[in-house]
């Protein structure tokens, strides 16, 4: 081989042959399994004495008739606990966790290039835009978190809640059933205020267009053969009666606040808001970089509801600041 | 190789022990019994360190040779080894605490209770248990990132990818059944929440409550069903699915590395 090489050389000297550079390769013993042995030994170590320190929590035995407040599941799940305050709970616990899953099981078969692989970071922007997907991930889920907090104070020394955006709006006449211009009802004798939360646009907010009545003329609409489509029973399967629309109606309103708009929100609006504009701005340029965004987005997104969740969430899963949670333990 | 060479009359001292050592080390190693269970020579030649890779069960999980980039603690910071390290950690811990504990509503709780007073280093077993759960989804999470951020979730490695997500999953849900055993006030109403979260699955919440939660209320029911999932079913089928997950690794041309 020495031999050949050194001929071919000798022939065509004016073009030497880009040699195929290998790079240096260590043995797994002792290079690698060192390594590991010594992280396993500072873990241990590290556990050992933490284990010594801090006693897991053992609270009172579980006991049914008292209800804590707030109850907060595992620390990993109080995100989606978070999303629950937010929208529909079949999206917020169960929807969205499994799109998420799928999105991050379907990320190689999306971004099938084999560029730039084995590198932090391989693409030219790829730092930039992590670093403004995470930021702006952070401050849109705190953002949401704290429009939908409506008639929360957010700071001890400034008065304001995010509802006093929307207090221009009209309280509707109590004595009015039907109103044209679009107002909020407020609880009779209450002060009057702007949109608290999404929930309200169909509980509170009410208009009328071509003779239609916001909510009330929508809220109860049969599905297309509600009557023919019953509960589903497949006990021969193990599973009786799964639910299907048998009698059940179409909420317009109550889809809009609780599903439409919040996932509108956070699915299609501010990821496509961020992605389109960094890839006008010519930062997003491969499937990679929208990769890079949206997994950076759903990641970021999902730590800061848990922060939120975990740190700022106390009695009645009101948003107050963390100093201030007391657990009512019943 | 057993065959040792016959020295010259140890002339002072040193060489004394020298021949001792020698013979203490000859008769440790290089005896039947030990070379039937270690094939290969002491690890101090290239050749050697090959083969107490390759033919040692454990270690042959690695290659036998890596490029030293993918050895810088940088590169990977050891997550997913530590994640599975974590692993073994809360399975011997584990088997320890199930020593003592009962899975039945009327015991759960003062077995637990007893385990940290009554039992030696019981209750450092169980605060060892508990922070390396937690370490452990942190670390699953980091290791994803790790993975994530070096583009090496790339083909030829999808499949892998895909391997490494339920195995997210398997850790999530393993913290998760691991709640709700000490039947302690946080277990239960953790466990409730999730019961709720559960119930909310579009047209099957019932059959969720009812298959995963044996029923409408958090009872005796749940805790055999999350037991029996927390040290048996699930731990098996992580372990079945880090097994897919390391085979993979190799399988598809070991770590990735710049084309």
């Amino acid at each position: 081989m020495a031999v050949q090489a050194q001929r071919q050389a000798t022939a065509a000297p004016a073009r030497p042959r880009p040699k195929r550079v290998r790079e240096e390769e260590v043995l797994v013993w002792p290079d690698l399994v060192f390594i590991e042995f010594i992280s396993a030994v500072l873990f241990t170590i590290t556990f050992v004495i933490l284990s010594v320190f801090i006693n897991a929590p053992l609270l009172n035995r579980a006991n049914l008739d008292v209800t804590p407040n707030p109850s907060k599941a595992p620390w990993y799940f109080l995100n989606l606990q978070e999303l629950l305050l937010h929208m529909d709970k079949a999206w917020a616990g169960v929807l969205i966790p499994t799109i998420a899953l799928g999105f991050f099981a379907a990320i190689p078969f999306i971004d099938r290039s084999r560029h730039m692989q084995g590198l932090w970071f391989g693409t030219k922007y790829s730092v930039r835009i992590t670093v403004i997907t995470i930021i702006y991930a952070t401050v849109v889920s705190f953002g949401l978190v704290t429009l939908d907090a409506g008639d929360t104070r957010l700071t001890p020394l400034v008065d304001f809640k995010t509802e006093m955006l929307t207090r221009w709006i009209p309280s509707c006449p109590e004595a009015a059933e039907d109103v044209g211009w679009p107002c909020l009802r407020d609880e009779a004798g209450a002060k009057h205020l702007g949109i608290v939360s999404t929930k309200d646009f169909s509980k509170r907010l009410e208009f009328e267009v071509l003779g239609v009545n916001w909510p009330e003329d929508l809220d109860n609409i049969a599905w297309p053969f509600n009557d023919s489509i019953g509960d589903w029973d497949l006990g021969f399967i193990g599973l009786s009666n799964i639910h299907g629309w048998g009698g059940e109606h179409l909420n317009i309103p109550a889809a809009m606040a609780e599903q439409v708009i919040p996932l509108t929100l956070t699915i299609v609006v501010f990821p496509g808001l961020i992605i389109y504009t960094m890839f006008r701005l010519g930062w997003v340029r491969t499937r990679r970089d929208v990769m890079i965004v949206m997994y950076t987005g759903v990641i970021f997104g999902y730590l800061a509801l848990t922060l939120i969740g975990s740190f700022f969430r106390g009695e009645g899963q009101d948003l107050i600041a963390p100093w201030n949670i007391k657990v009512d333990e019943g | 190789m057993s065959a040792t060479e016959e020295p010259g009359k140890p002339r002072n001292l040193s060489e004394r022990i020298q021949l001792l050592q020698d013979r203490i080390y000859d008769r440790l190693f290089h005896n039947y019994i030990w070379q039937s269970i270690f094939r290969s020579g002491y690890p101090n030649t290239p050749r050697n360190q090959m083969l107490v890779v390759a033919t040692n069960v454990f270690l042959h999980l690695h290659p036998t040779r890596l490029q030293r980039t993918h050895v810088r603690v940088t590169y990977t910071y050891c997550l997913g080894g530590l994640t599975f390290f974590m692993f073994i950690v809360l399975t011997i811990t584990g088997v320890l605490l199930m020593f003592y504990y009962v899975p039945s509503v009327d015991r759960a709780y003062q077995d637990i209770a007893a385990l940290e007073t009554n039992v030696k280093f019981g209750l450092l077993m169980r605060n060892m248990h508990r922070w390396t759960a937690h370490a452990m989804v942190i670390l699953v999470f980091l290791h994803m990132m790790r993975v994530f951020y070096t583009g090496a979730y790339k083909p030829p490695r999808e499949f892998n990818w895909v391997v490494g997500v339920v195995l997210l999953v398997l850790t999530l849900v393993l913290s998760f059944t691991g709640y709700l055993l000490p039947w302690d006030q946080l277990a239960l109403w953790a466990v409730t929440v999730g019961h709720g979260i559960g119930g909310s699955s579009p047209y099957l919440g019932d059959e969720v409550q009812t298959v995963i939660f044996g029923g409408f209320e958090i009872g005796q029911p749940a805790l055999i069903r999350f037991y029996t999932l927390h040290v048996i079913a699930l731990p098996l089928l992580a372990a079945i699915m880090m097994a897919v997950h390391f085979w993979r690794i190799r399988r598809d041309g070991g770590m990735a590395r710049p084309l």
